[in-house]
């Protein structure tokens, strides 16, 4: 149920869940959100949901001590440092819980992670320091905090939204169009993560039945590019869907993806690429090490540990952490040598971009760094990587059964594709093509019991 | 008004939703009563959508009226996999004659089924194929079980080996469970295993025509047999449409047979099936194909694959696509094997551990062999050429 792109949320919860929560008035919609919130991840983790709730109750407890020493016009400066104090224990104390966890999944069980938690502590950090910034403007209530903390659209996957991005004060504004808008942008990102992305998925899990060591050097690319599509559409499929709830309920919406494939640096893919954690990452770690305006060594410096911290967030395996670090290294050296040469000269970047980004995506993928080995073996085959049994006609069977998938997630990649739906959205035939994707999602759905894999026959 | 104005999406969705409620409601009983649905986790419109991936489609609701055989328990169900596959060939038969023809076929089939058991009442199995293993030239014996069967009736003349009757009927319990039953036991598989196989080399596929779902398409695309023999292979193609399915580059197996003389007739297929009918039915659709083919091309050796097994991390999590049922429908299709015409070999001896279950190293999703280890089958099959 905690995946939105199944049957039981979009057939079971999710009514229920929306019935309930516009049925009731305004003021108790936000016990309702709780409530539903605590469902939703509960029927996922029915242990670990204690997790989440001790979480939550800390941050609150701590949060609320650098209330209390907020009093004043202006703060003293015994106030500041105690609540820079509090501020820097709270934070600990998260990434204590994120180390922990992390570690007895790495350690002893992968199942020990419990569902969301780099998310929602992520979260909770950015209250901790808006609070001390004082970028939070009024004192949560506990209810609103709690909301901020466990709302289940953004629980499981993000987007990673701020406290003060709006709609925790109570103020949210409901209304049939904005219902619709938000409705239309859940129906694009069910279609991108079971129309593209699942399907994609297949492709991969294609190439490592084959096993890398038999597929063709033209086919290895295919793989690559194919598996940066279904990335893509994956998430962002996932952040519209997520947003799309939040603005059906009376969110702001919440951009996480600006069409990354259209960069033309690595610098500014990861700028449009999951943009909240991006963003992240900016205001409250590299900033605060003293972001870009200070020394080459401290710049150097600054964004190694960023980019390490981002590897190791995303995964548990050691190619995460190769990941970082070579998106790392990359980000570095455009920053220090040919990051202006790719801005001036036109399609240069774009092609740097395409050529490079899938490449990381490999390292990204494949977490048996053997396996990691034998992939790139394949795609430059004279580096030594010569393969065993390969059909070197097998580029021509999967380009035919993928083309379609291609091509519509590589107009999907491109920003004027999403301007003119901008522009044409109340267009019947828009209207019309967002049914026939509903329930053409739902076919696949249903059909394969929301398992892309259950679909594939032998 | 108001709100189709503001909401258009949400309300088509919402009509289209009610609408789809009202079809599946509609054909529960009737063309949908075989699909399965969990009414926590699942809205009934699903059947719609599930049924319409097994090419059943709300309009035949209508069409089907008059025809009572969905009407009533397992053995209609049973009946739905063929239905609807004659029904996706809709040039070769209407789809009402379909569903006749169909039952026609299991009909005669289970009596041929009966007569045989009549005939060889008092006499067990194992001894039968100690039996016949020694006195490898009776064949008269072989003709009453399967007398119904006119056409292939010349063929069962010259048999060495009889077909083996089932030693009983599948139970209601195993179908509803999708438990394909061991209706055989191992005496067809150990009969077909005295025949001495002989070793070969890759000439001898120059006229070898497989055919086979995606485990021989990866014989096919990883090996160098493919320069030899050809290959009627697809991914998800079952027995149920071996004969009609058309191959990009070959056709359909009778045009296939028909361009081409050949005197070697591989086949894997199976894994597909399972979940779907029981083994009775995959049986007598085994049989039908097996039959065909040897009426098509008579001089033909048809060599049986027995289906390969799947990992034992898969076999002991799927109720399906576990090594089971591969067993008990191995079993029965290796009963055809009269190590004259029709033979029986079984891949499994050299892509299994010592369990008996697919080698977790020779595999990476727990179905399929990875591209190099075909090598192994084609090597098995090497070593088990008909040379005599």
């Amino acid at each position: 149920m905690v995946s939105f792109s199944s049957l039981e949320f979009l057939f079971r919860f999710l009514p229920v869940f929306l019935m309930i929560y516009f049925v009731v008035p305004n003021k108790l919609k936000d016990i309702v959100l709780l409530i539903g919130s605590i469902i939703f991840y509960a029927v996922g983790e029915p242990v670990f949901i204690l997790a989440l709730a001790a979480a939550t109750l800390m941050n609150y407890w701590m949060g609320t001590k650098m209330w209390k020493l907020n009093e004043g016009f202006q703060l003293s400066d015994w106030q500041k440092k105690r609540r820079k104090r509090c501020m820097i224990e709270a934070v600990v104390l998260d990434v204590a819980i994120l180390a922990a966890f992390k570690g007895l999944a790495i350690f002893v069980d992968n199942r020990l992670l419990p569902m969301g938690l780099s998310f929602y502590i992520f979260k909770m950090i950015s209250y901790q320091v808006d609070t001390l910034r004082r970028e939070i403007w009024s004192k949560p209530k506990f209810q609103q905090a709690a909301l901020y903390f466990t709302m289940f659209p953004q629980v499981v996957s993000g987007p990673i939204m701020r406290y003060n991005e709006g709609g925790f004060d109570g103020k949210r504004e409901y209304g049939l169009q904005q219902f619709e808008e938000g409705f239309k942008l859940f129906v694009i990102g069910l279609g991108m993560k079971v129309l593209l992305a699942d399907r994609l998925a297949i492709l991969w899990n294609d190439l490592q039945m084959i096993g890398f060591q038999s597929i063709s050097t033209p086919l290895a690319w295919f793989g690559a590019f194919g598996y940066s599509l279904r990335l893509y559409f994956d998430f962002w499929g996932y952040s519209l869907m997520a947003s799309g709830l939040m603005v059906m309920l009376g969110f702001d919406f919440i951009e996480n993806f600006d069409h990354p494939y259209a960069s033309r640096s690595i610098s500014e893919f990861y700028r449009r690429w999951h943009m909240t954690l991006g963003n992240w990452f900016r205001d409250y770690v590299y900033i605060p090490l003293g972001g870009s305006r200070c020394r080459k060594g401290r710049l150097i410096f600054n964004l190694a540990i960023v980019w390490l911290l981002t590897g190791i967030w995303h995964g548990n395996g050691l190619n995460y952490v190769i990941w970082g670090a070579v998106l790392g290294l990359l980000i570095i050296l455009e920053k220090l040598f040919y990051g202006k040469i790719l801005n001036k000269v036109p399609v240069l970047g774009n092609i740097y971009l395409l050529a490079v980004i899938p490449l990381t995506w490999v390292i990204f993928a494949i977490t048996d760094l053997q396996q990691l080995g034998i992939y790139f073996g394949r795609l430059f085959p004279l580096t030594g990587g010569a393969g065993i049994a390969v059909n070197q006609q097998d580029i021509i069977k999967y380009s035919q059964n993928y083309s379609v998938y291609f091509i519509a997630g590589i107009l999907l990649c491109i920003p004027a594709v999403s301007e003119f739906y901008k522009k044409h959205r109340n267009h019947p035939v828009i209207i019309m093509a967002l049914v026939f994707i509903f329930w053409l999602s739902i076919y696949f759905l249903s059909s394969s019991a929301g398992n892309p894999f259950m679909y594939l026959n032998f | 008004m108001k709100l189709i104005k503001k909401c258009p999406v949400f309300v088509l969705l919402l009509s289209t939703g009610l609408l789809f409620t009202l079809i599946a409601l509609g054909g529960k009983n009737t063309i949908y009563a075989s699909q399965e649905y969990d009414p926590i986790t699942t809205p009934l419109l699903s059947v719609m959508f599930t049924a319409a991936n097994d090419e059943i489609y709300p309009w035949q609701m209508f069409l089907n009226q008059n025809t009572p055989v969905m009407a009533q328990g397992p053995d209609t169900d049973k009946m739905n996999p063929e239905e609807t596959d004659s029904d996706g060939q809709g040039e070769i038969q209407e789809n009402t004659s379909s569903g006749d023809a169909d039952g026609i076929g299991e009909e005669s089939e289970t009596e041929a089924g009966e007569a045989s058991d009549a005939l060889d009442e008092g006499e067990k199995p194992e001894e039968k194929a100690q039996e016949n293993t020694a006195n490898m030239g009776l064949g008269a014996g072989a003709v009453g079980a399967d007398a119904l069967r006119s056409a292939s009736e010349s063929l069962k003349e010259e048999a060495s080996f009889e077909r083996l009757p089932p030693l009983r009927e599948s139970t209601h319990e195993e179908y509803i469970n999708h438990v394909s039953a061991d209706i055989y036991g191992d005496a067809g598989v150990i009969r077909a295993a005295s025949y001495p196989f002989g070793t070969v080399d890759d000439s001898y596929f120059d006229d070898a025509l497989f055919i086979g779902d995606s485990r021989l398409v990866g014989l096919k695309e990883y090996t160098d047999l493919s320069e030899h023999a050809d290959f009627c292979c697809e991914t998800s193609l079952t027995i149920y449409k071996a004969l009609e399915e058309k191959f990009s580059d070959i056709g359909t197996v009778p045009e296939a047979l028909e361009n081409k003389d050949y005197t070697k007739i591989y086949m894997m297929l199976g894994i597909n099936e399972l979940g779907r009918g029981t083994t009775e039915d995959f049986m007598a659709k085994y049989t039908e194909v097996v039959d065909t083919l040897r009426e098509l091309e008579p001089d033909a050796k048809i060599i049986i694959m027995g289906i390969m097994h799947v990992s034992g991390q898969k076999s002991s999590s799927d109720a399906i696509f576990n090594n089971g049922n591969i067993n008990a429908r191995n079993n029965a299709i290796a009963t055809l094997a009269d190590n004259k015409n029709i033979f029986y070999i079984d891949v499994n001896e050299v892509v299994c551990d010592e369990e008996g279950n697919l080698n977790e190293e020779y595999t990476f999703d727990q179905i399929h062999l990875l591209g190099a280890r075909n090598d192994l089958v084609k090597q098995f099959l090497l070593e088990h050429g008909v040379t005599e």
